[in-house]
């Protein structure tokens, strides 16, 4: 981002306030000042008495008044006893639901979960941890963690979690209680095949960074980095990875970014992901109906991936939704990578959170964005230089069965990105993977003798 | 830090002064005293912050969207969201909805032949009617309906839901259903037809059980099952034993359930209901002039999850005076007194003011019947589906299942009557 953007963001925080401001002066209060100070007397240190309402419309306000009446008639008459704040964050739920797919609300707990998610770092022992035929069940120790430290083992059974019980304990509260304060301590009762009986592991809390960044190699040259989201870390990784693969792998023969089944993230994260692989030009722009929305993003000079400009992948399919999308449709624009893979997802809009009074929080569309040669996204996606299908689902498949499979294959560390980055990929894990052996494929034989299939799925 | 935007999620500490925020709270105070519904005085401080909650969440939505919405339109959603977050049967009327229900709800000449309710935030399958246009579409209970000809079922109410699936015979319509366990959205038809009488259905076994299937109820139901179980109780030879179907079964109301149940039970409790402090509560009996399975047998009823409304009633009815065993699996727990309270701008509120109880005082509404017995489960994973039940009765494994069990005599009546040998 150039300065004159750095600026323009600064100045958001500021103009709404002075907005705010001048709204409440110039419109006309509508309920005398008189009443309004009986009803409520100004705290102290607050200058409100002058200063009347004004967002609220006279509908709006009669609006509200039919809420407040029914507010109250539920209150009375409802079968069971509710609190209000139940229903009002109900009433919440079912505004949000008639405006689109995207936006949402979120109660306290919701919310507080998110912002760990997008910090990309909580305070924990560092396990995946899920139910396994009821029982929960670590999935991966993540390396570098006390967990792993500890010596926990994917497919350890937790029995208990300081002395308490994990039986019928929901996945959620599980976490919960393993999550703590820095530097405090859990005790996890562990079962194991060779165990003769379960044994207490007893593991310090420290900070544990979540990873969204997973890397490869392969023997001839060539680096695979895939993305699972994008939150606070994930350009800083995928820069230490490229930066470790670059002087590992010389020479260096190109690269494949993976995108696919990456729901997306933040966006200043996508324009530095992009970034990474750009000198100049547009990566990407924003509109709302508040001008504050709208925003134009820059490529900057001098980054990892820019020079030599190696050969670029880019994978993508259904699963790869906005962020992603922002990626890989500036590439695609500025001609910098091959975009391989199926049609994406197509979301071609921007959520912002705002934080409400109380903890809880809304999760509303503000922008929709364009990729630099000004096309939306919405509904459309990005349609790949080279279409390669990925091999259908069966149908009588259930999601179970599915996830029980890839969850196996995990605790096996038989995916492509459960082992070490600097371990060759082997054919074998590429004929698990048509569409990524189909771009390794193509980076052999770099350049692609003939473009001209684009569209065509190849034979 | 510049604007925390984000394509899934980010913090963007909203720095709005604290001032408008005051303000509303001084117009929400005036406007709950204006409505004249609540005295000033009962009006518990929790409640106006929570006015103030929404207003602030309407306020962020009216300046930030990206596209303009009407205010009104976001209110209906702000009630139908409390409503729906209430039970599947309290549900929002908007002002035209209110009048037609004011002016008699109209039978629509055609429908899917199945019941549905709003819960969880979807569009959900309690049962299918026995061969009829949802089921022949390949609908299941427990099925989620996404979309309807294109369009996604968000937030509207089970009524609306209802309501979607009728109008003119042979009406298509196109759904995209989600079935649980499975990858992808089913893509359905649905032709609207106009539903048949629900006809009570009999079968005897190797002439000494008799099979009754109830589809559903309707206002002649108890006159229906009053003819069938009398002319069993005339057979020559006797009856041993009486199975009485009730699954998939989640039309009826409390009156047509009492009044088919006083044909079985009598002059005997049959269901109450009541309401948050005990208020409204009431017992409803049976009427022993109804009574016409005499002398008694024992019985076995049939339930299962799309078991609701007048047929839970009947069957935790059955089992509580000891006249049957429940066979199957849970039932799904609606049943409550709803009622309509209008609103000061012509809508109104449909909610649940009290739950059921069976004569043992157990609570039916959001809770469902356990069966006594569980329905053995076929080859394979998959439970029971109303395939199954294009059965003939006669090879269903759950009527199987009943049958051997009034055999092994092992039914709450036999056990009881039989003195020790």
């Amino acid at each position: 981002m150039d300065r004159k953007m750095l600026n323009r963001s600064r100045l958001w925080l500021i103009i709404p306030i002075l907005l705010g401001l001048l709204l409440l002066l110039s419109q006309a209060p509508v309920i005398t000042g008189s009443s309004a100070d009986s009803a409520s007397p100004p705290p102290p240190g607050q200058a409100v008495s002058k200063v009347a309402p004004v967002p609220l419309t006279p509908a709006n306000d009669a609006n509200l008044q039919v809420f407040a009446q029914a507010l109250d008639l539920v209150g009375h008459n409802y079968v069971d006893a509710k609190t209000t704040k139940d229903l009002v964050y109900g009433s919440i739920q079912g505004v949000v639901s008639t405006l689109d797919p995207h936006s949402s609300f979120m109660n306290p707990d919701e919310f507080k979960e998110l912002q760990i998610e997008t910090k990309g770092k909580f305070s924990g022992i560092g396990i995946e941890i899920t139910l396994k035929d009821r029982v929960l069940t670590v999935v991966s120790p993540i390396e570098g963690t006390p967990a792993y430290r500890a010596g926990l083992r994917a497919g350890d059974q937790i029995l208990k979690i300081n002395g308490t019980s994990t039986k019928n304990l929901p996945l959620t509260e599980a976490v919960k209680m393993i999550r703590g304060p820095k530097g405090s301590k859990v005790i996890l009762t562990i079962n194991r095949q060779g165990f003769t009986q379960p044994k207490d592991f007893s593991i310090v809390r420290e900070i544990i960074p979540i990873r969204s960044v997973k890397a490869r190699i392969l023997d001839d040259g060539i680096g695979y980095i895939r993305l699972a989201n994008f939150q606070d870390q994930t350009d800083n990784d995928l820069k230490n990875y490229l930066k470790k693969m670059r002087q590992r792998l010389v020479p260096f023969k190109g690269l494949i970014l993976d995108l696919r089944n990456d729901p997306g993230g933040l966006l200043e994260q996508a324009v530095q992901v992009a970034d990474e692989f750009l000198h100049s030009g547009l990566i990407v722009y924003t509109q709302g109906r508040n001008p504050q929305q709208s925003m134009r993003f820059y490529a900057r000079q001098g980054q990892e991936g820019e020079r030599p400009a190696f050969p670029l992948i880019v994978l993508i399919n259904e699963g790869s939704a906005s962020a992603s999308e922002i990626v890989a449709g500036a590439l695609k624009d500025q001609k910098r990578a091959l975009i391989v893979g199926s049609k994406s997802f197509g979301k071609g809009s921007v959520q912002t959170i705002i934080p409400l009074e109380d903890g809880s929080a809304l999760r509303l569309t503000t922008a929709l964005y364009y990729t630099p040669s000004g096309q939306t996204i919405q509904d459309k996606g990005i349609i790949p230089d080279i279409i390669v299908k990925e091999p259908d689902i069966p149908e009588d498949k259930t999601v179970e069965k599915l996830r029980e499979e890839a969850l196996d294959r995990h605790m096996r560390k038989e995916g492509i990105t459960d082992k070490a980055w600097d371990q060759p990929l082997t054919a074998n894990d590429l004929n698990q993977d048509p569409v990524l052996k189909q771009a390794v494929d193509l980076l052999r034989h770099w350049p692609p003798k003939n473009l001209a299939q684009q569209g065509q799925p190849p034979s | 830090m510049p604007v925390k935007n984000l394509l899934m999620p980010k913090t963007s500490k909203n720095r709005r002064s604290s001032l408008p925020r005051r303000v509303f709270w001084v117009v929400l105070a005036l406007a709950l005293l204006a409505a004249g519904t609540l005295p000033a005085a009962a009006a518990p401080p929790q409640s106006y912050e929570s006015l103030r909650l929404i207003t602030e969440a309407l306020h962020e939505i009216n300046q930030k969207y990206v596209w303009q919405k009407g205010e009104g339109e976001m209110m209906h959603g702000a009630l139908r969201g409390m409503m729906n977050s209430l039970d599947p049967d309290s549900s929002f009327l908007t002002p035209k909805e209110y009048q037609e229900f004011q002016a008699g709800e109209k039978a629509l000449p055609a429908e899917a032949g199945m019941e549905l309710v709003f819960k969880d935030h979807l569009l959900t399958v309690v049962s299918v009617l026995d061969e009829g246009p949802a089921f022949r579409a390949g609908i299941r209970p427990g099925d989620h309906i996404l979309k309807i000809d294109g369009q996604t079922m968000r937030n509207i109410t089970t009524q609306e839901g209802v309501r979607r699936f009728q109008g003119k015979p042979g009406t298509v319509l196109k759904l995209q259903v989600l079935r649980n366990g499975l990858v992808k959205p089913l893509d359905l038809t649905l032709t609207l037809e106009p539903l048949g009488p629900g006809r009570i259905t009999s079968q005897i076994f190797k002439d000494s059980y008799a099979y009754l299937r109830v589809p559903f109820f309707t206002d002649e139901t108890p006159g229906q099952l009053a003819d069938a179980v009398k002319k069993l109780v005339h057979r020559q030879p006797p009856l041993r034993g009486l199975i009485l179907d009730l699954r998939n079964n989640a039309r009826g109301t409390m009156e047509q359930a009492v009044r088919s149940a006083s044909v079985l039970l009598g002059d005997r409790e049959i269901v109450s209901t009541r309401g948050r402090q005990g208020d409204g509560e009431r017992s409803y009996r049976g009427k022993e002039r109804e009574l016409a399975l005499k002398p008694p047998l024992p019985l076995v009823v049939l339930i299962d999850q799309g078991t609701a409304r007048g047929a839970e009633i009947m069957a935790g009815a059955l089992r509580y005076h000891s006249r049957g065993q429940l066979l199957g699996a849970k039932s799904f727990g609606l049943c409550g007194i709803t009622n309509v309270l209008p609103l000061n701008d012509g809508s109104a509120l449909m909610m649940t003011v009290a739950h059921c109880y069976t004569p043992g005082g157990q609570k039916i509404t959001g809770k469902g019947l356990e069966p006594d017995v569980a329905g053995q489960k076929p080859e394979g994973e998959k439970p029971p589906t109303p395939s199954s039940r294009t059965l003939p009765p006669d090879q269903d494994p759950w009527v199987l299942q009943a049958v051997e069990l009034l055999k092994t005599g092992k039914t709450a009546l036999s056990v009881k009557s039989s003195p020790a040998p």
